[in-house]
């Protein structure tokens, strides 16, 4: 059936578009003329702001490809077979699938929201988004460079590795038997996308750039707005006052993974910042390497835009519990 | 003889071709926040001003992600002419403008670097992570990352405490902390591994300044002989002359 739109209220209208393009300039205008970057911290925020966006925009972008091809190419019923296998043993191998896609965390989410519209169970969708940017290749090789020459390398890649899958899978199995509608939460800009059923259906091209253009806004303006929080915790982050836990057993892997969630990371570069933290000992890095692609500011954001209500709540208690258990084991194992 | 009746295919038809294909307000918007990404990063691969925010290890993602976005620009206008126009409401309108506000940022700034400010935040974080080998900091031209690289480890350290009273030749800038003495300075390079929000510092204590030569964020250079004490670095200056700031003024480990 045609969508007949009927005529609303909050429609924007030729002067809605003037003055969002009038905000703009008298923008740019201004910063021309308060010269903000006169103050450290302000430019400091607009430096880091920009590069975590101009890096994760291009990696969001290759995920709403993704995500379109899925949607445009993927045949219906495909998904649907593979829902049908058991849970146990969807789970792992959705999180092994993380191996294929070779992204950052901020790709991932555009890719699973997708494969759980198109009919793959919502619990390996998510098993597959948070297991991607832990586990594949670019980021267990850029593990494996950033801790090269240490005692404790193989430890941090394989345990990375396994540790990801580990938690991956737990998540995906707290979020259980959730239905696809239960779990995400409607685009409104995914109207646009669908074929128009007036007349012939559009061509799939037609619809791919609709797809990957519509998720690309969905996820950008969650994008900006983690990526401004994750700017302003790094520009005011006192170091100093980090390293003083360093010592204490628990608390160091629970600062590690706060801290990670506070710096925002892109995961195929985490690592070296990880093995940055020489005061902490293995098991509290890879606590801060396991959780932080899973969970951190800019992600929350992007969560809270694509998932239902509750389901931020159940990825940070379920990701922060398993990660902690696991490194807290491993902290008697190898310190 | 089948009973089926064979029908022709129906010609494929252009949705612009149909009866009163209509822009899309809604398509046009989003073509145009994908075209002002597509352009900031156009602009910052030529302007080389991508020095300022990528480390050059992964700046390949900006010409890709240029070319990407140029196209799903191009692809969303050459879509947006339909017999449904979808209106945009004022709310999407101001959020799809919220995403163009980090690309007016970066383009009407002028070109900065991190500097002293971050440094003291940062300061926790000297002990680079980087994996250069002891056998590369004991021969060859010392650099500021091999300093900070050779800081990581034991051996690290013994191959540049090897190298103690060689000359050495940095250029950084100027940091300075409130129990820094007036005859001394803090020799600072950002050390960026994929973009500067993971910055980390390489620094050395420079000796035997001009006290009152150089404020903080000066960027100069130092020529002198090295003097590893432990797990600091100290330079003994012979030369300090301020420099401009280099095009590339983050390391690469």
């Amino acid at each position: 059936m045609a969508q007949i739109a009927a005529p609303r209220s909050d429609t924007a209208t030729r002067r809605t578009a003037l003055a969002v393009v009038g905000s703009l300039a008298a923008l740019a205008v201004l910063l021309q003329l308060v010269e903000p970057q006169r103050f450290a911290w302000v430019q400091t925020f607009f430096i880091i702001l920009g590069s975590l966006l101009i890096q994760a925009v291009p990696f969001v972008l290759v995920g709403a490809l993704a995500s379109a091809v899925i949607e445009v190419f993927v045949p219906i019923g495909t998904l649907e077979r593979l829902a049908e296998l058991p849970r146990p043993l969807q789970l792992p191998a959705a999180a092994l699938a993380g191996i294929a896609m070779p992204i950052c965390e901020c790709g991932s989410v555009p890719v699973a929201r997708r494969l759980a519209a198109k009919g793959l169970l919502p619990s390996a969708a998510i098993t597959f988004m948070l297991a991607a940017p832990v586990v594949n290749p670019v980021v267990i090789a850029s593990t494996f460079v950033a801790y090269r020459g240490r005692e404790a390398m193989w430890a941090m890649v394989a345990g990375r590795f396994l540790l990801g899958m580990l938690v991956a899978v737990v998540v995906g199995w707290t979020v259980g038997a959730v239905s696809k509608e239960g779990l995400l939460k409607p685009n409104p800009d995914e109207r646009h996308a669908h074929p128009v059923t007036l007349g012939r259906p559009e061509s799939r091209w037609r619809r791919l750039f609709l797809h990957m253009g519509s998720d690309f806004l969905f996820m950008g303006r969650y994008l900006v707005l983690g990526a401004t929080l994750a700017a302003l915790v790094q520009t005011f982050l006192p170091a100093p006052w980090i390293e003083r836990v360093a010592a204490l057993p628990v608390l160091s892997i629970v600062t590690m993974m706060v801290l990670a969630a506070l710096m925002s990371l892109c995961s195929e570069s985490d690592a070296f910042i990880a093995a940055s933290f020489v005061q902490f000992g293995p098991s509290s890095q890879l606590a801060f390497l396991v959780f932080g692609p899973m969970v951190d500011l800019k992600l929350a954001a992007l969560y809270a835009g694509t998932f239902r209500r509750g389901f931020l709540r159940t990825v940070v208690i379920s990701a922060f519990a398993t990660t902690l258990v696991a490194t807290m084991w491993l902290q008697v194992v190898i310190g | 003889m089948s009973d089926v009746v064979r029908t022709r295919a129906p010609l494929p038809v252009r949705p612009d071709e149909r009866l009163g294909a209509r822009w899309s307000p809604a398509r046009l918007a989003g073509a145009t926040v994908l075209a002002s990404w597509a352009a900031l990063l156009w602009w910052l691969l030529i302007s080389g001003r991508i020095d300022l925010y990528l480390s050059t290890r992964t700046q390949w993602v900006v010409p890709i992600g240029a070319v990407l976005l140029t196209l799903a620009a191009g692809g969303r206008l050459v879509t947006a002419r339909t017999r449904e126009p979808e209106p945009v409401t004022r709310r999407e309108a101001w959020l799809m403008g919220a995403v163009v506000v980090p690309v007016v940022l970066v383009m009407a700034l002028p070109p900065a670097a991190l500097g002293q400010f971050s440094a003291n935040k940062r300061s926790g974080f000297a002990s680079v992570g980087i994996a250069t080998s002891a056998g590369d900091i004991s021969s060859g031209e010392l650099t500021l990352v091999d300093v900070a690289s050779a800081q990581t480890t034991p051996e690290g350290e013994q191959a540049l405490a090897m190298r103690a009273g060689e000359a050495v030749d940095f250029v950084g800038f100027v940091t300075r902390y409130d129990d820094t003495p007036a005859d001394e300075l803090f020799l600072t390079r950002y050390v960026v591994t994929c973009c500067v929000a993971d910055a980390t510092i390489a620094q050395v204590r420079v000796v035997n300044v001009t006290p009152g030569a150089f404020a903080p964020n000066d960027w100069v250079q130092v020529r002198g002989a090295i003097y590893p004490i432990g797990r600091e670095v100290i330079v003994d200056a012979s030369e300090v002359v301020r420099v401009d700031r280099p095009d590339r003024p983050y390391l690469t480990p």
